[in-house]
């Protein structure tokens, strides 16, 4: 009895896994090699001999750019995802953990990290041009400037870095404006390779965790077990390591499977407007983008559409703890 | 809520959207250098001669103010750290933009504030109509399933839970497919807005724009409102079971009147801070809807300017968008002060 309903109740839990495991496998196993397009065939409807999914506009079939663009999925959203998780978590754990007055450096540390940062931000562009040497010699005058001023006195004196004011400061500016409108911008800039469009996303995306994570450090903080480790001589590292990140990295585990459905999302929404991934890389959005040529290829909708959103369905489904 | 506090509460709002918008400027005009500009402006002809080109080159650069140097400080490897005083990019963007002139656009030479005003002569009638009636949908939703039709809530939230998955894009897609295709429903037309024709009297021309504006706003509320309406449900679940709507109800009143009078100014509390983010992402979804539906409004020019590089239209653009971010901000801290008078508030 007992284990029938668990059975009953488990069911859309055990198809979301399924689906997921079925694009993921997909996925793998999808040719790399483009295909050239079949001109005679194109905007071909479904359910025809050689091509049982139908055609795009430009003659592609519909199936393979399905399973090329699952590929492309697994590959920009999930590394997008944990890279946007653990640059949360990392910085979400820093504002928590430390606070405005407990991250104790010195002057001459504070002074030549800000100049260090201001620098690379002012000098982005020549940085850029120069690539390695450049970024060296930054660093190496920044390294300078530190070790000159820890020579004097007022360089020694004690100085607490407000990460707490900093970090939230920054996701503050972040979140003024919509992500959407972010992401369009700074891929205007320069047209992102799949790397590039990873590393936006992930810049971009990672306040909410962020957020997350500094809440669970601070209570996690409180608990009478780190007071007691803290008296019992362990460093803040020590602190961090064992005894706070136990408690709080469930809270963006949990978190995984939705961020990596908003960035779907988000990948789609951008392969659809023209501006993410380069034109030749296959995308279920770009697939989608496919229906505004040709208005009544509804075939061009109703597959990558349903699988869309299925993916993404799925996956809010594994984020809920009940439902 | 006392006078310096609103204004300390504007000026942090204003000190934030400057920082952003200042970052987003170094940003564009730091990384790329005045090619994109010459290629678009030279483009056109080709039968320059290459000393003309060059010279022609120095006045576009002149005249689009690309020639000074970017920041008051630069640093050449050749000259080492340099002063170079008010005469840059960034102080003359900034005087402009303090004025309200916003620039001109590298495309089409026309300043960009026009263009954003007759594009928004188009989104403003989308988003606002969004807005208002994503707040009415939500609202009207959340009380009739927690007051006369609670039997129906469960579905309804396991709906707005899809909904709340899907893209807009697709969302949008699936609605002109739908109801904007001879095959399936023509009932609405797919693209323009029906304002072109002349032949439109003053007192059509109303009826003629909800007309064309219905799919692109139901997309958009669509998109907007499900997760308000998750939201509010569930603060009304919360405040349904507090020991004032015991007494309520012990006194007679209606399921419906308990919920239209004791709970709802209780539970819109969050939802306010919601309605915050409703504007901007509105109008982040105008991109997408008005790319599809063919409208030349704000998301259109924003995506278009995206496109081809156009920096002043973008900048001028993501200008609009954190000014009226600012606003909602304004709007919420109002609204929390009329739905709760204990709350006081604090910068």
């Amino acid at each position: 009895m007992k284990r029938q309903r668990r059975s009953r109740r488990n069911w859309p839990r055990v198809l979301a896994f399924g689906w997921l495991t079925g694009v993921a496998s997909a996925a793998l196993l999808a040719p790399s090699s483009l295909l050239a397009p079949d001109l005679l065939h194109t905007n071909q409807p479904p359910f025809l001999p050689s091509h049982w999914l139908g055609t795009d506009p430009q003659g592609q079939d519909v199936a393979r750019a399905l399973v090329q663009g699952a590929r492309t999925i697994l590959l920009v959203s999930l590394p997008a995802a944990i890279l946007t998780l653990l640059l949360g978590a990392g910085l979400g754990s820093i504002a928590g953990f430390w606070g405005n007055t407990r991250l104790r450096l010195t002057r001459s540390v504070g002074v030549a990290g800000a100049a260090l940062v201001l620098s690379a931000l002012l000098f982005a562009a020549p940085l850029l041009a120069r690539g390695v040497v450049g970024g060296i010699g930054l660093l190496a005058a920044a390294a300078l400037l530190g070790w000159v001023l820890h020579r004097t006195v007022w360089g020694r004196r004690p100085w607490a870095l407000p990460a707490d004011a900093l970090v939230a400061g920054l996701i503050v500016l972040l979140d003024s404006v919509p992500l959407l409108i972010l992401v369009l911008l700074v891929a205007a800039v320069q047209r992102p390779s799949a790397g590039g469009l990873v590393l936006l996303m992930a810049l971009t995306c990672w306040t909410t965790p962020a957020r997350l994570m500094r809440a669970a450090t601070l209570q996690a903080r409180g608990h009478t077990y780190v007071e007691a480790a803290r008296v019992a001589g362990l460093s803040d590292w020590q602190l961090l390591r064992w005894h706070i990140w136990p408690v709080t990295w469930p809270v963006v585990l949990v978190r995984f499977p939705l961020t990596v459905s908003l960035l779907i999302g988000l990948e789609t929404t951008l392969s659809f407007l023209g501006v993410g991934l380069p034109p030749d890389t296959p995308s279920w959005g770009r697939l989608l983008a496919g229906i505004r040529q040709s208005p009544t290829a509804w075939w061009l909708l109703v597959w990558p559409g349903v699988t869309l959103l299925l993916t993404i369905l799925s996956l809010q489904y594994l984020s809920r703890r009940k439902m | 809520m006392k006078a310096p506090t609103v204004w300390r509460h504007v000026g942090r709002n204003l000190v934030t959207a400057w920082l952003v918008l200042s970052g987003l400027f170094l940003l564009t005009r730091g990384l790329t250098d005045a090619t994109s500009y010459l290629q678009t402006a030279l483009e056109a002809d080709s039968r320059i001669q290459a000393a003309e080109r060059s010279q022609l080159t120095r006045q576009l650069l002149h005249r689009a103010g690309l020639d000074l140097p970017l920041f008051y400080i630069s640093f050449e490897p050749t000259q080492g750290w340099q002063w170079e005083g008010t005469a840059n990019q960034y102080h003359a963007w900034a005087a402009n933009l303090l004025q309200g002139r916003l620039g001109t656009s590298y495309r089409s030479s026309a300043p960009v504030s026009g263009l954003l005003l007759e594009a928004l002569r188009y989104t403003l009638p989308l988003t606002v109509l969004a807005a208002v009636l994503s707040a009415m949908v939500s609202v009207g939703l959340a009380t009739t399933l927690n007051g006369r039709y609670p039997a129906g809530r469960r579905a309804l939230l396991y709906l707005l839970h899809a909904l709340q998955a899907a893209p807009l894009f697709l969302l949008a897609t699936g609605l002109l497919l739908l109801f904007a295709n001879p095959d399936v429903l023509a009932w609405f037309p797919a693209f323009g807005l029906g304002l072109e024709e002349e032949s439109a009297t003053w007192w059509q021309a109303p009826g003629r724009l909800l007309y064309h504006l219905a799919l692109p706003v139901g997309s958009l509320v669509l998109m907007s409102a499900p997760a308000l309406t998750i939201q509010l449900d569930a603060a009304l679940q919360h405040e349904l079971r507090q020991p004032y709507v015991a007494t309520a109800r012990a006194k007679g009143a209606a399921p419906s009147q308990v919920v239209w009078r004791h709970a709802l100014r209780n539970a819109l509390l969050p939802t306010i801070t919601l309605l915050t983010e409703l504007l901007p992402n509105l109008v982040a979804g105008a991109v997408v809807v008005e790319v599809l539906f063919a409208l030349p409004g704000m998301g259109r020019l924003l995506a278009e300017a995206a496109a081809t590089q156009d920096y002043p239209v973008l900048l001028g653009g993501v200008t609009l968008v954190v000014l009226a971010r600012v606003v909602a901000q304004l709007l919420a801290d109002a609204l929390y002060l009329r739905t709760d008078p204990r709350i006081r508030l604090q910068a």
